[in-house]
């Protein structure tokens, strides 16, 4: 099953070509962003303890939400749901707690950048107040655009499809195998004798 | 006669948590020991070998945590997020490139793909000629590869070891004429689980966690574990030792702060981190060349889905490798399948129910990697002081670079549409893929070379090499013919780091080849170097 997609991708996800003079100000934007620090401007502080997520702002777990939901359809596809089986945003959070401080910083850019790139396009819509639909839409044209665009949401696939397909649970519908040496009670050989050499 | 007793499994590793109960330690102290050893991955790991075995007293130093085997889960994206340095996302600085490696006691032996390969002559020959390092010329290293060879079961994969993937490669490389032959593998009884790349819970993978650690432990070596080493010491142009601090591997929090005294430091970090370890003790470097020079060998990988479900994944990961390029272009390929969590690091793996479609096809997937030689043109440096300071990775392919991936992503393209592929998904930061081999360069033609080749196509590295190269001149390079650092005695390196030039081959085997070497080398020089 495909989703419906009669008109350019760009086009559908409402996300013009950046001209020159755009780019200039989404650069600079980004780079007060990072400079200033992303943390502050994003509104990241510190999670109360009733909240599942403890590494990434309300701000960010929104457009990691919704980028999952966008990227992964699982319903659709009778997969274990992206979000309420398979702990996706809870293991992105884990793998955000561990990044380094450069790897996070960025990470924040990239997520603020994704939040408000569709704003004159949506006319002020962020991304994570997309119907699923648009916001796939969005996904895709920023696949297709800028090469910054591309690693960006290249990027982000990476790891929100890295932390669902990890689970277990999803590899029956990919006839996938999974971890077999204990299942086929695979001996332990050991450490290999000292040489005599 | 000396009687060697080795334990049947595991290795005797010193852990931060055994550094926080041990109540005689406490937050400062000091170790004294004739050979120190900054990594235990191949280099680190046969150097420790060689000078235990000849009597000295050696300490191996390891910033990662130490997996016994049995804990390995054969899960590739805990693995990713648990075994692998910065939970495989170390990266350039536009973070489009990934830098994968084993951030764990035994470094990248233990996730590598066994594959070992002998560098050709004509790589010798050039590191003699134009470098003047005749004990490295073709065939002076004979015996060292012969050893390596018979203490790491190095052979030919056997024809069971040769999966679908591999016999898709096989057919295609067949009918466009190409030459292909069985990879060579350390591995012993592999048990074709096709989990390589997580470690392997069987210790039938030769790593160092199975061969040269537990060996040279067995003639006395100590491994602590959680170790980061922050500097070399030296004083008076002599190597004295090293400063290091013990982390706890979950919280990061300080355990303690080590000062090692040795006689000799031998660095063996890998061709990242040897050279900022070097940089942060601000050894000197007259040639300005530490840090630079980093070949990487990019990679890419090329997916063919079939009609049929070839369940590529199942059976020993690395089947066969084509080796018509090798001399010609500098290319090598691999057929292989990893597990599912391995597909998000190598292309665009589309979006939405397009996503869901490409994943369910995995079982009817091959895959072909092609390994790419480079220009060693990239860096490596640390930026700020030694304990808070960062690394900085450089490297964007050059338009040669470019145009040679884009090359071997066509080879093997049409290797897998010679194979009967539908189709062929390109690797690509965009959408990319191919439907016929007709329409193949046209698609090829739109991942255009952009700024630096940023974002163009979607390379990754596993072997990077030459940060500090080896020569006899100190003007043009950062290690003697020795090993050794020039203007600092008894400072070695032994790693893929003091590579002279950029190889094609994978280089696990000749690491292990020139620490040996260096190894030899230490021990010829005895006297100068230890006092006991």
């Amino acid at each position: 099953m495909t989703q419906k997609n009669d008109f350019p991708p760009a086009m559908l996800g409402g996300l013009e070509p950046l001209s020159r003079r755009s780019l200039l100000r989404l650069t600079a934007v980004s780079g007060v962003a990072l400079t200033t620090g992303c943390a502050r401007m994003f509104g990241r502080k510190e999670a109360p303890d009733a909240l599942q997520y403890v590494n990434m702002t309300e701000a960010e777990i929104r457009v990691v939400t919704k980028f999952t939901r966008a990227v992964l359809p699982t319903a659709r596809h009778g997969l274990p749901d992206c979000i309420d089986e398979i702990p996706t945003i809870k293991n992105v959070d884990t793998m955000v707690g561990n990044m380094a401080p450069t790897q996070r910083d960025l990470l924040a850019l990239g997520l603020w950048v994704y939040e408000y790139r569709p704003m004159a396009s949506f006319k002020f819509s962020r991304f994570s107040t997309l119907d699923d639909e648009r916001a796939h839409a969005y996904v895709v044209a920023m696949q297709e655009g800028a090469f910054f665009e591309r690693g960006l949401t290249t990027t982000l696939k990476a790891l929100v499809t890295l932390n669902y397909w990890r689970d277990s649970r999803t590899w029956d519908a990919l006839d996938y195998w999974g971890p077999v040496t204990e299942r086929w009670g695979v001996r332990r050989l050991g450490n290999a004798p000292l040489p005599l050499s | 006669m000396r009687l060697i007793n080795m334990q049947r499994e595991g290795v005797p590793v010193t852990q931060a948590k055994d550094v926080a109960r041990d109540p005689t330690l406490g937050r400062n102290f000091s170790i004294q020991t004739d050979v120190v050893i900054v990594g235990s991955g191949a280099g680190g790991s046969t150097v420790a070998y060689e000078l235990a075995k000849a009597g000295k007293r050696v300490l191996i130093l390891e910033s990662g945590r130490y997996w016994p085997s049995a804990e390995f889960t054969e899960s590739l994206g805990d693995t990713l997020s648990t075994v692998y340095r910065d939970q495989a996302a170390q990266a350039n600085t536009t973070t489009d490139v990934l830098f994968l490696e084993g951030h764990c006691v035994g470094g990248s032996t233990v996730i590598g793909a066994c594959v070992m390969q002998r560098p050709p002559d004509e790589i010798f020959q050039r590191w003699s000629d134009e470098f003047g390092l005749k004990a490295l010329a073709p065939r002076s290293l004979d015996r060292f590869f012969l050893k390596t060879q018979e203490h790491l079961n190095i052979g030919l994969n056997e024809a069971h070891e040769i999966n679908t993937t591999a016999h898709k490669v096989i057919q295609g490389c067949e009918k466009m004429g190409y030459s292909w032959r069985p990879v060579t593998r350390n591995v012993k009884n592999c048990a074709l689980t096709g989990h390589c790349l997580a470690g392997c819970p069987s210790d039938r993978k030769m790593s160092a966690l199975v061969t040269h650690l537990p060996w040279a432990t067995a003639h006395g070596a100590r491994i602590f574990s959680d170790t980061e080493v922050t500097r070399v010491l030296m004083r008076g142009g002599r190597a004295t030792g090293v400063e290091a601090i013990i982390r706890d591997p979950d919280t990061g929090t300080l355990v303690s702060n080590v000062r090692v005294d040795a006689q000799v430091v031998v660095v063996a970090a890998g061709a990242i981190h040897s050279p900022l370890l070097l940089q942060r003790s601000q050894v000197p470097d007259r040639s300005g060349q530490l840090g630079k020079n980093m070949a990487i060998q990019p990679f890419t990988q090329v997916l063919g889905t079939f009609k049929e479900e070839l369940m590529g994944f199942q059976g020993a990961l690395v089947g066969v490798e084509v080796d018509q390029f090798l001399r010609s272009d500098g290319f090598t390929f691999y057929s292989a399948l990893a597990e599912p969590e391995q597909l998000m690091a190598v292309g665009e793996q589309e979006a939405g129910d397009e996503h869901i479609n490409f994943m369910k096809s995995f079982k009817h997937m091959a895959g072909l990697n092609a390994f790419a030689i480079d220009k060693g043109q990239g860096s490596v440096t640390w930026e700020g002081d030694h304990l808070t300071g960062r690394k900085v990775i450089r490297w964007s392919p050059s338009r040669e670079d470019f145009a040679r991936t884009a090359q071997a992503a066509s080879i093997a393209a049409r290797i897998m549409f010679s194979a009967g592929a539908e189709r062929v998904w390109l690797p690509s930061f965009e959408k990319l893929h191919a439907d016929s081999v007709f329409e193949l360069d046209e698609k090829m033609a739109r991942v255009s070379y952009g700024i630096n080749g940023i974002y163009s196509y979607r390379m990754n590295s596993f072997t990077p090499h030459g940060t500090c190269r080896m020569g006899l001149d100190s003007a043009d390079s950062v290690v003697s013919s020795d090993g050794e650092v020039h203007g600092v005695s008894g400072l070695y390196v032994a790693d893929a780091s003091i590579f002279p030039t950029p190889v094609s081959s994978t280089p696990q085997w000749t690491v292990h080849v020139l620490a040996q070497y260096v190894s030899e080398r230490i021990l010829a020089r005895d006297s100068s170097h230890f006092v006991s």
